[in-house]
């Protein structure tokens, strides 16, 4: 009995030990990595659009989120409310998107955009995980682009912006001080 | 930690400036902390009033305070912007005297010059030719973990350094280096390029570490002492158990034929004489070995007994006796057999004889006798004996039979090739023939191998021939070295023990 328990001490102090080691948050959900992979995609359709000679995609204006941070400013505020500003935001890209991507006509920017969409998707579900969403969603600010390579770069600092602060200040998320 | 422009260009601001020389855009801009600024050069003659505006989110224009700072031949104008927004596209423009110089359009987000890392210590791993070297990132909060580092290290006061790059950890073990040597190490952070761009930070200053002195392990140490350890403990335990066998070849016994004898030594102790008339018939049933251990050894003869007439007859005998000679090292048949013969039949008439001036304890070991014959042996004997040197015993007959026998292996038979050489063998078993004493006319030795040596020097048979009119020579022992020495030229010899009578010239 006493073999079993000084084994089983030994196992968990070498768990509590790696553990401790661990560089990335302990909540796999919370891991940076994935969303800097969305980032690196919707980049990657920006690569895509400033090879497009002559217009890929219609010429549209789109309504997408503000996507400045002042990190005075957002050091204050709330993390619920940033919670929603980013819930909101990620549905009107998802919106702008839908309409870009069915007005393009080249087909690897297309493909593109539908990934783009299916991030911000996952984005989504992710963060409604780790910061739920109670409050409801309130009327945020946004503002108008004319073209669809604005709309990309939008997606882009917003994925890179307030969805990345967000979650890495998330509380579910926060690494253990050493 | 000082804005780069407030500080003179000889320091940060010239890194900076080195960093930006290839940056094509007029306006140059970098985040220092969380603040944006946007720089240019203008020529230093030149009286203007520039103007500096921006813009983000479809906002109005907003202005900036631009300030100067003078250099040689030069002068930068600069402006810091507060509350610089990220993650959004800022326009920028340069009025000079109210008309646009410059415009640009960047993310604020993409021009980190980050503070260089803090905290730099480099430390002996205590493995050879390693070093750990770890540090802290820059203080900014959101980025702990989109940053990446370059080490480079030198060996110290050389130009030669290596880059290792390291992505999110903020420490290194440096590998292959050279043991017992300072090294200089350097730092510099730079962002990722995922969420936040940039440019290298400034190098920290130069860490020295020493890797340690190669030595050997002692864990190696310890191993190589184990294994030696065990492999005494095995060869120990080898040679414990074969103890014997080894002993055997490296410190042979003494050979003693007392197993031939049985209670030779233990009943009759020693006495040849009484132990022969008692073990009279089981002696000669027995089969004689041949003892490999026995070398040739050479025969000088002291002294010549005349010939007697049964020389002639008994040449058959003796050809009969050779047949039966089991010596193992007889090369060359001896000329004269019958004198052979003869011999022994003296030998053996000497031991039955009680009359005999000799001691019956003559000769113990197993035995061995030579004749010699006279017409043979012409030549001197040159060699010296060596090893397994005979004791010897020399008769001489003036027509008694006054010699001392002994019933121990006989057998010995002369070779003689002219050579001068004698050798006796090892004992063989004799047929049961009494000897006779034919009466003077050789000298013969009897030649005992009792496995000592012993050192003498050969006489001339011309010399024994003198020798053998005058008297006889009897060599007692009992398996003791005489210290003689055969004389070359009648010199008296001097008996070394109680048992040893020399000759009387």
């Amino acid at each position: 009995v006493f073999q079993g328990c000084g084994g089983l001490v030994s196992v968990l102090i070498v768990f509590v030990w790696l553990g401790g080691n661990q560089v990335s948050p302990l909540r796999p959900i919370c891991d940076l990595r994935v969303l800097e992979h969305f980032i690196r995609e919707a980049q990657d359709s920006e690569v895509i659009m400033r090879g497009c000679r002559g217009g890929c995609g219609a010429m549209k204006s789109y309504f997408v989120p503000l996507t400045s941070v002042d990190f005075a400013f957002w050091e204050h505020i709330d993390v619920h409310e940033q919670a929603v500003e980013v819930q909101t935001g990620l549905s009107l890209l998802v919106q702008a998107l839908s309409t870009a991507m069915k007005a393009v006509s080249n087909s690897r920017l297309a493909s593109a955009l539908d990934n783009n969409i299916s991030n911000i998707h996952s984005l989504s579900q992710i963060l409604s995980t780790v910061l739920p969403d109670d409050s409801a969603p309130a009327s945020t600010q946004s503002q108008e682009v004319s073209s669809l390579p604005e709309l990309l770069q939008v997606q882009s600092s917003f994925l890179r912006g307030k969805v990345r602060l967000l979650l890495s200040a998330a509380p579910a998320c926060q690494r253990q001080n050493s | 930690y000082h804005g780069i422009f407030s500080l003179p260009l000889a320091f940060g601001g010239y890194h900076l400036a080195q960093l930006l020389q290839d940056e094509t855009e007029h306006i140059k801009c970098f985040v220092e902390g969380k603040d944006l600024t946007c720089f240019w050069e203008e020529r230093n003659n030149l009286h203007h009033q520039y103007t500096f505006t921006y813009s983000y989110e479809n906002k109005n224009k907003m202005a900036c305070a631009v300030s100067s700072l003078l250099a040689s031949n030069k002068t930068i104008f600069f402006c810091k912007l507060p509350k610089t927004p990220f993650f959004t596209t800022l326009d920028v423009q340069v009025l000079r005297d109210g008309r646009m110089l410059y415009t640009r359009s960047l993310n604020a987000e993409n021009f980190l010059f980050l503070d260089p890392p803090r905290n730099l210590t480099v430390m002996s791993s205590g493995k050879e030719g390693q070093l750990n070297v770890s540090w802290l990132p820059p203080p900014l909060k959101y980025m702990d973990d989109s940053m990446i580092y370059e080490v480079r290290y030198a060996v110290e006061g050389s130009n030669m350094g290596k880059v290792e790059v390291v992505k999110v950890s903020t420490m290194l073990v440096l590998l292959g280096l050279q043991s017992d040597t300072r090294y200089k190490v350097w730092v510099r952070v730079k962002p990722d390029g995922v969420a936040y761009k940039g440019y290298w930070s400034a190098w920290t200053e130069p860490v020295f570490g020493v890797t340690p002195p190669s030595d050997v392990d002692p864990l190696i140490v310890l191993l190589v002492l184990f294994i030696g350890l065990i492999l005494c403990l095995l060869s120990l335990t080898v040679i414990l158990s074969h103890h014997k066998f080894l002993l055997k070849k490296l410190w042979p016994d003494i050979p003693t034929p007392e197993h031939k004898f049985p209670g030779l030594f233990t009943v009759y102790k020693g006495d040849f004489k009484e132990w022969m008339s008692q073990n009279n018939g089981s002696m000669w049933g027995r089969s004689v070995h041949v003892y490999t251990e026995e070398l040739p050894s050479l025969l000088e003869v002291l002294s010549e007994v005349s010939r007697t007439s049964h020389d002639t007859s008994q040449r058959e005998e003796e050809e009969e006796k050779e047949s039966e000679s089991s010596d193992s090292g007889l090369t060359d048949r001896w000329r004269d057999p019958p004198h052979a013969h003869w011999l022994m039949e003296q030998l053996r008439a000497l031991q039955e004889n009680p009359e005999s001036r000799c001691q019956s304890s003559l000769l113990q070991s197993h035995d061995t006798y030579v004749t010699l014959n006279q017409g043979d042996n012409e030549q001197q004997v040159d060699d010296v004996f060596e090893e397994t040197l005979p004791l010897q015993t020399l008769f001489t007959t003036t027509g008694t039979s006054s010699l001392s026998t002994s019933h121990s292996d006989l057998g010995s038979l002369q070779q003689s090739s002219g050579s001068g050489r004698l050798s006796s063998q090892s004992s063989f078993e004799y047929p049961n023939h009494t000897w006779a004493p034919k009466g003077p006319g050789y000298a013969y030795m009897a030649v005992a191998d009792s496995g000592v040596s012993m050192d003498y020097r050969p006489m001339s048979s011309s010399r024994i021939a003198e020798l053998g009119r005058h008297r006889m020579y009897t060599n007692d022992y009992k398996n003791e070295i005489c210290p003689h020495k055969w004389p070359l030229s009648g010199q008296y010899i001097k008996s070394g023990s109680e048992s040893c009578t020399g000759p009387v010239w």
